[in-house]
Parts: structure tokens; sequence; C-alpha cells
């Protein structure tokens, strides 16, 4: 007995202790959710059945409702598009940009935090914002490309099947440009200095430095913005309501916004919830990629 | 995230200061309303005026937001916690009635002296019943018409008194009006993805023959192709598949579009916003003499089953509809009901268009009623959309939707 109150107040049990407070917490706001929602896949859920527990258990009926409809494959084709065009769209840029800011030069730092305004301003702020810009007749991105003659006919960025997923994802790459590029800053200014003037000594070239250095110094930035840029595009959703609605006929549909309109919409709450799990194992798969991708990393 | 918890802070010290107020003077019986109107809409300032009538009944007010009033009426009520009155979308009317969440009303209609079915719109009417009982009572109602620019149809040799009257009329006309030089669409409306695509169609599968239950009739179809055609030949923008019906009419009051099919509540923001000359028409027909049909929309008032006050919240009822004629007067909506006459507004434009709207009102057919209706919405957006967007042809499209219809139907 004395043994287990010691080791509480300094030990095993007080490691144990301090552990299971975060993790009694995540269990009830993550945890519990996550389960009710995966159980709720598994049943037959109305509106009137919502308040209670006790509803039919109908296993892997609704996988399979899911599964048979026309739209599913193409909606979960067009979330793996949105996904990897965003967060391409986003690193990229926001790399650029971090490389260019890190350069330091007059009032770089100014800049640098104005553009964290696009990153602070509400999703459907910005959404309306774009849908004006991206309006068929009359939106600004249309008339500069008219002007500077890239294009001869309007393009109805949100209407046109062909174009309405990328309208989306223009607009959300802009909206995340600005974070991947504060990351990305941060990143940068903890490599030391010295290592460049070491291999500038070497004699190594601009390009040299970037890949020998830079890139494998960034690695766990990296990681980390792949990963976080991936939970961010994958709850993209005030976007998709202020742009496009998911259509013309689910041709900008996702995963996420497609299970919010079969919740909330149409009130089929346990497809719903089986769009969630679906989204859930593919979360779970790039989670899993990421951690042992940093794995074996070495902090410098 | 402040300010609202604050509010909701200060809301409960209102409401328990209030509880304390009344059971201490007197043992009124207390209602709750749930609503989505907001201060300068009938809910509150009825509900203010009836509390001054001191007749033993209080009533408390809660506005909630139009995409919550489902999904929070459907948890209070499962949670045992529903108000006992509250206002519905008429489309979502029969979920709640179906299942018997809403009180029976009509023996209590056929007693009172106050409401009487003869005095409603047929459509507005159907969208409260259930298997031919009562579950509600309307509480305002819209529709949808045909806006035009009577400016435009004079500089385009057209006479500004005869507004197309068919299919083809509106197409012809639509045509001669389209001005892309001048970034003038011919007409526009709204196909958009969501409850907007499917109440502007509706009415023009029901003229053509058909009906939800019925979507790939060969009227529907030709509707379809008619739609088709205009987005087509961009007599109207391709923006309409995903363009709002209050962002659609904004574009006629700026003269971008000649024509537009909207519903009464543009009337106040045309008057403020267009600088032209329009009128208002009734939607046109397949052909001259087909059989008219509209779109009806707003809110219906029903009872929940489980309240503890069935006659109280009842009169609470018959208040609101002894002040129907208030309606369009004070607050610019219109109520559902065939035997007021709505007073001159002193607005030339808002009158007559408020005439056609009135008589639009006679066709409105409301969306169902049926339980399962957002299912049923959702097949015909889809089929427009596909059609519209030519990934199918409009057989195919509403071929498809019908199967999935019949599917919802059973």
């Amino acid at each position: 007995m004395r043994r287990f109150l010691l080791s509480i107040s300094d030990g095993r049990g007080f490691d144990i202790g301090l552990v299971s407070v975060p993790l009694a917490f995540l269990f009830a706001m993550a945890g519990l959710p996550l389960i009710y929602n995966i159980v709720m896949s598994f049943q037959e859920v109305d509106m009137f059945s919502l308040g209670t527990f006790a509803r039919p258990f109908v296993g892997f009926k609704n996988y399979v409702t899911l599964f048979s409809l026309p739209e599913t494959w193409p909606i979960l084709g067009n979330t793996a598009v949105f996904v990897i065009a965003s967060i391409a769209g986003q690193f990229t840029i926001g790399f650029g940009l971090a490389l260019f800011f890190w350069t330091g030069f007059p009032g770089s730092s100014w800049l640098r935090g104005l553009f964290l305004v696009s990153w602070i301003m509400p999703g459907l702020v910005v959404g309306a914002i774009w849908n004006w810009i991206l309006s068929g007749d009359f939106g600004v991105l249309n008339y500069i490309l008219r002007e500077s003659g890239l294009i001869s006919d309007n393009i109805f960025w949100r209407s046109d099947p062909d174009f309405s997923l990328w309208a989306v994802v223009i607009a959300n790459i802009w909206l995340g440009i600005s974070f991947n590029m504060i990351l990305l800053s941060v990143g940068l200014s903890a490599i030391s200095q010295d290592l460049y003037e070491a291999a500038e000594l070497d004699g190594a070239n601009v390009i040299q430095r970037f890949y020998t250095i830079t890139l494998p110094m960034m690695r766990s930035t990296i990681g980390a913005i792949i990963s976080l840029g991936l939970i961010f595009t994958l709850q993209q959703f005030d976007l998709f309501a202020a742009i496009t609605a998911g259509g013309p006929n689910n041709s900008s549909n996702v995963a996420q916004y497609w299970a919010w309109d079969l919740s909330f919409r149409q009130y089929d709450f346990a497809q719903g919830a089986t769009v969630s799990v679906i989204m859930i194992v593919f979360v779970m798969i790039a989670s899993v990629v990421y951690v042992r991708s940093t794995r074996h990393e070495v902090r410098g | 995230m402040g300010i609202r918890k604050l509010a909701l802070a200060g809301a409960l010290a209102v409401a328990s200061m209030s509880a304390f107020y009344t059971s201490a003077c007197a043992e009124d019986v207390k209602i709750t309303v749930w609503s989505l109107d907001r201060d300068i809409q009938p809910a509150p300032n009825l509900i203010k005026d009836f509390n001054n009538l001191k007749t033993g009944i209080t009533v408390e007010y809660r506005q909630i937001q139009f995409d919550d009033v489902v999904s929070e009426a459907m948890r209070a009520y499962s949670t045992g916690q529903a108000p006992d009155i509250i206002a519905v979308d008429n489309p979502e009317h029969a979920l709640f009635s179906s299942r018997g969440a809403f009180l029976d009303l009509t023996d209590m209609i056929a007693q009172s002296s106050v409401v009487k079915p003869a005095n409603y719109y047929p459509g507005p009417l159907k969208s409260v019943m259930w298997k031919d009982r009562y579950f509600g009572i309307p509480k305002a109602t819209n529709t949808i018409a045909l806006y035009y620019n009577k400016d435009m149809f004079k500089a385009k040799g057209l006479d500004p008194d005869k507004p197309p009257q068919t299919w083809d009329e509106l197409v012809d006309t639509a045509r001669k009006l389209t001005d892309p030089a001048k970034n003038v669409y011919g007409i526009t409306f709204s196909a958009k993805a969501n409850e907007e695509g499917t109440f502007q169609f509706l009415p023009w599968a029901q003229m053509g023959g058909g009906g939800y239950d019925k979507i790939n009739a060969p009227g529907t179809v030709k509707a379809l192709e008619i739609w088709k055609t205009i987005i087509d030949e961009k007599l109207a923008s391709r923006d309409t598949l995903t363009r709002s019906q209050w962002d659609s009419t904004g574009t006629f009051n700026s003269g971008n579009a000649a024509m537009a099919i909207s519903g009464p509540w543009e009337l106040d923001r045309m008057v403020k916003e267009a600088k032209f000359d329009w009128g208002v028409a009734l939607l046109p027909l397949p052909e001259p003499g087909a059989k008219r049909s509209s779109a009806m929309g707003d809110f219906n008032w029903a009872i929940f089953a489980n309240t503890k006050h069935p006659k109280e919240a009842f009169k609470v009822l018959e208040y609101f509809v002894s002040q129907d004629n208030r309606m369009f007067k004070d607050f610019g909506q219109l109520p559902a009901r065939s035997d007021l006459a709505i007073p001159p507004t002193g607005q030339p434009l808002k009158d007559a268009g408020l005439k056609v709207f009135q008589e639009q009102l006679k066709y409105a057919q409301p969306r169902g009623p049926h339980p399962a209706w957002p299912k049923i919405s959702k097949a015909i957006q889809d089929a427009i959309q596909a059609a519209l967007t030519g990934q199918m042809s409009a057989q195919e499209a509403l071929d498809q939707a019908d199967q999935k219809i019949k599917a919802v139907l059973g």
C-alpha cells in the first residue's frame, strides 16, 4: 500500500496519473463521438430515433447502399483530387513565399505578417468573396483572363462541371497559402546559418544547398504541414457551401460536404455517418504514413 | 461566440426572472413558440400583442435559424423538450405529422370560429394535411411568377402588355431580348442544387402534366428540355445552376436580365432597386389553355403532440390567424387566405404585381406532402443538373429521378 502511495507521489503511478488526465479528456471529447459515429453507421437512424441509443442494427447495409449509389465513386474521386491539388498548391506556393521572405529584404517581416490576413478570415466570408471573383458573367477572374487574351469566352467556374471543383480548389489554395508560409518560415529560421556558410565554403551552389540542407532540415516541419493540410482540406466545408454547394450535378461534391448534406439536408443520419467513417479510414491511413515518416527523425 | 454566450446567459437570466414573476403573481399558462421570424417579421410582434391582451396565457418566443428548424425541433421532441408551437417549412410538415409528432387539429378546427379551411388557398392547406386530417395551419404563403422588364420589351419592339403566355413564346421572347453586347440575358431563374431548384422546376413539371410522383411524364421531359434550350443557347447565364433565386433576380434588378422567375419576396427590393418599368405575369403554359400550376412556399404553424396545453396553444394559433389581415401591410408576407382582400400599398408596380401573385396562388401546389420529401427533392435536383450540364438527356435524367423517387415512395 505504501509503495502504491509512493508511486503516485513520485514514480510510475505519477506518470500514469499525468497521462490519464489528457487521455480521459481526449476520450470524452474525441473518442466517444468517434465511436458513436461508427456505431451509428451500422444502425438504422432517422430523426425520431436520434435521441435514443436503442436503434436497430443493420450490419453493413448502410455501406452496401452507399456504394451502390451512382454518385459515390465520383464524389470520393473529387475528394482525392481536392485534397491533393489543394495541398500541392498551398504547399508549393507557401514554400516559395517562405523562401522569398526568408531572404530578409527590408519590410519582409511586415509583409509576412500581413499575409496571415487571409487565414484569419472566416471561411464563409472567403467563400462569398471568391463567389464574386469566380462568377461567370461579371467575375473579376474572367475579366482578367479575357483582357489578357487568355480566354475568349467566359468560363463559368462555378457552373461548368469541368471547372467547378477547380473553382473551390483555387479558393482553398488562396486560403491556405499563408498558413503554410508561416509554418515553413518558422522551420526555415530554425536552420543554423553555419550550415549554409560551411556548404558555401565547400562550393555548393544555391540548388545544392536547397536540396542537401534546407529540405532535409525541414523534414519534420514539412511532414507536419502536409498532415495538417490534409486535416484542414478534409474539413473544408464553408467554401463548398458558399461557392458551388457541391453542384452542378455533384461535380464539385466532396465527402465532407456530402456527409453534411446526407445528415442535415436529407435527414439520413446513418448514411451521413457512413460517409464520415470512410473519411476517418482515409485520415487514419494518412496519419500512419505521417507517423512512420517522421519516426526516425533526428532533430538538429 | 462570446456575444452568443452572453446573450444566452442574459436570456436565461431574463427567463428565470420572468418565470419567477409569473409564478409569483398569477397562474398563467405558459406557451412556447419557436419560429425563424426576426424582430421585423410576424411571430415576435404578434406574440407581443397577444401577451398585452392578458388572456391568462403567456407566450414565450424563441427564434431559430432556418437551417436548424428541423434538427432542433427533432432533438427537442425526442428528448421531451419540444415547444408547444412551432413554425416549419411546408415541405417538411409531413415528416412530423406522419410520425405523430404534431397534434391532429382537425376537431379543434371544426369547432373554431376563427380558423376555417374554406378561407385558405388549396395549396397551402394541402401542405398541412396528412391522410385527410389537419396537422397545422398555414402561416403565410408565396409562389413564383414571371417578372419582366417592360422597357426592354419596348426597346426590342415587343408589346410590354403582352408577356409570353406559353413555353415556346417564352423561349422566343428570351431569344429576342438576349443581347450579349449589352450583357443582357433574356431570362434568369434558379436551377440550384438545393430546394430552390426543385421549387422552381416543379411548377413546370406539373403544368406539363407530371408531378413529383410521375417526374418522367412527357410534358415534364419537355419542360426540362426547354430549360436546357435556355441554358444551351445562352438565353440565361450558366450560373443559373449555382445561383439562388435571390441572386438571380438581383441580375434582373440591375438590368442584366430581361425576365426573371421568382416570388413576391422580391417586390420590395425591386421597387427600391429596379430603375425601369416592370410587370409581373403568370407562369407561361406548355400550350394555350393548359392547366396552370405554381410552386408553394413559406411556413406552417403546428402544435407538438406532447404539449401539455393543447387548448391554450390552439387559442394562440387562433389569435395569429385573426391577425392575418396585417400580414402584408405590416410584414410584407402574403397570408395563405383567399378570403382576405389585401389593401393597396399605394405603390402601383407593387400592387399590380401583388394581384398577379394572388391569382397565381390559386394554382399553387405544395411539394409533397411526403415525409421523405428531402430525398424526393434531391432526386429532382440531380436530374435537373445532370440534364442542364449535358451529362444526360432530359429523358434519361428524369427516368433516373423517377426510379429514385419510386424507391422512396415504395
